[in-house]
């Protein structure tokens, strides 16, 4: 039997997909296999820590839930290619430092790529 | 938490593509010991090690060290941390936005002269005083250089990550 916190990460990402729309409960246990007991013991421990919101709808003459997303997933993208990312340098660099950010040259290098790719996007001015 | 793409965009930006096989793995597995994961994905075992001690540094992986009764040998036992990318990721947006405002700051405190050819850096007016206007790598005389663009971009990044990092107010 897969672990609770297992099941919950497994419905945090089915419902963070969902977007808008949300998704059912009844259907989301259909989803992961597990049974409804359970299920609404994970929607309410997602919802009393932040990620997710409740609402109540009627589904075939019974009440049951529709889950939402409150938080929209982390992602690393906007900084995907930064040279801070995974430089080795990052803990002794600094304003003052030897290694600086303002005399970087793969700082500099990032930024001219992110011109470029700014001046490529179609439409953008 | 974060989707099953940020956890491969995580890996790739820690280990290169070996990085990405060892985490999935890790995904389906729950716990396995590094040796399993070497037999499944192929990847040499001192490499899948290397990239599991990379994780663990961030917290993304747990280890759990058990003893082999017959070897007397330590085993470890590695697990993916799915909860703790987020905090990797919001700490290395705060680490990237400390560094791009230092950057912003300076780019909009400095003028700059560059000569144009292609390896040589900028050099700000302060430095090429000095150089009486020459280009300290190729000699050749530089003019100057409008970091208009490049205080765009840096301003748009930092904006971005402030947004995302819920500090928009602080900005202000």
């Amino acid at each position: 039997m897969p672990r609770r916190s297992d099941l919950e990460h497994k419905a945090l990402q089915f419902i963070s997909r969902t977007s808008d729309e949300g998704v059912l409960q009844v259907d989301l246990w259909h989803q992961l296999k597990a049974s409804s007991r359970e299920g609404s013991r994970i929607a309410i421990k997602l919802e009393n820590k932040g990620f997710i919101r409740r609402e109540r709808e009627l589904f075939g003459g019974r009440w049951t839930y529709r889950l939402y997303p409150k938080k929209e997933p982390v992602s690393i993208i906007s900084i995907k290619n930064c040279p801070c990312l995974i430089c080795s340098d990052s803990i002794r660099c600094g304003a003052y430092g030897a290694i600086s950010p303002n005399v970087c040259e793969r700082l500099t290098t990032w930024a001219i790529n992110l011109i470029h790719e700014k001046k490529s996007v179609p439409g953008d001015p | 938490m974060v989707n099953d793409e940020t956890l491969v965009k995580v890996a790739e930006t820690l280990g290169e593509e070996d990085a990405v096989e060892i985490i999935l793995t890790l995904k389906d597995a729950g716990e396995i010991t590094d040796d399993q994961i070497a037999n499944e994905t192929g990847i040499r075992l001192n490499f899948v090690r290397k990239i599991l001690y990379k994780l663990y540094d961030h917290s993304i992986v747990s280890l759990r060290r058990s003893r082999d009764q017959e070897t007397g040998w330590f085993i470890f036992h590695w697990k993916l941390q799915p909860d703790q990318v987020e905090g990797f990721i919001l700490g290395q947006k705060r680490n990237v936005l400390g560094k791009l405002n230092t950057r912003l700051s300076y780019e909009n405190n400095h003028d700059f002269y560059y000569c144009g050819t292609p390896g040589c850096k900028r050099t700000p007016f302060e430095e090429a005083v000095e150089t009486l206007f020459k280009c300290p790598t190729c000699d050749k005389p530089m003019n100057h250089f409008d970091n208009r663009e490049v205080v765009e971009v840096l301003s748009e990044k930092v904006t971005q990550l402030r947004k995302e990092l819920g500090e928009e107010s602080a900005a202000l």
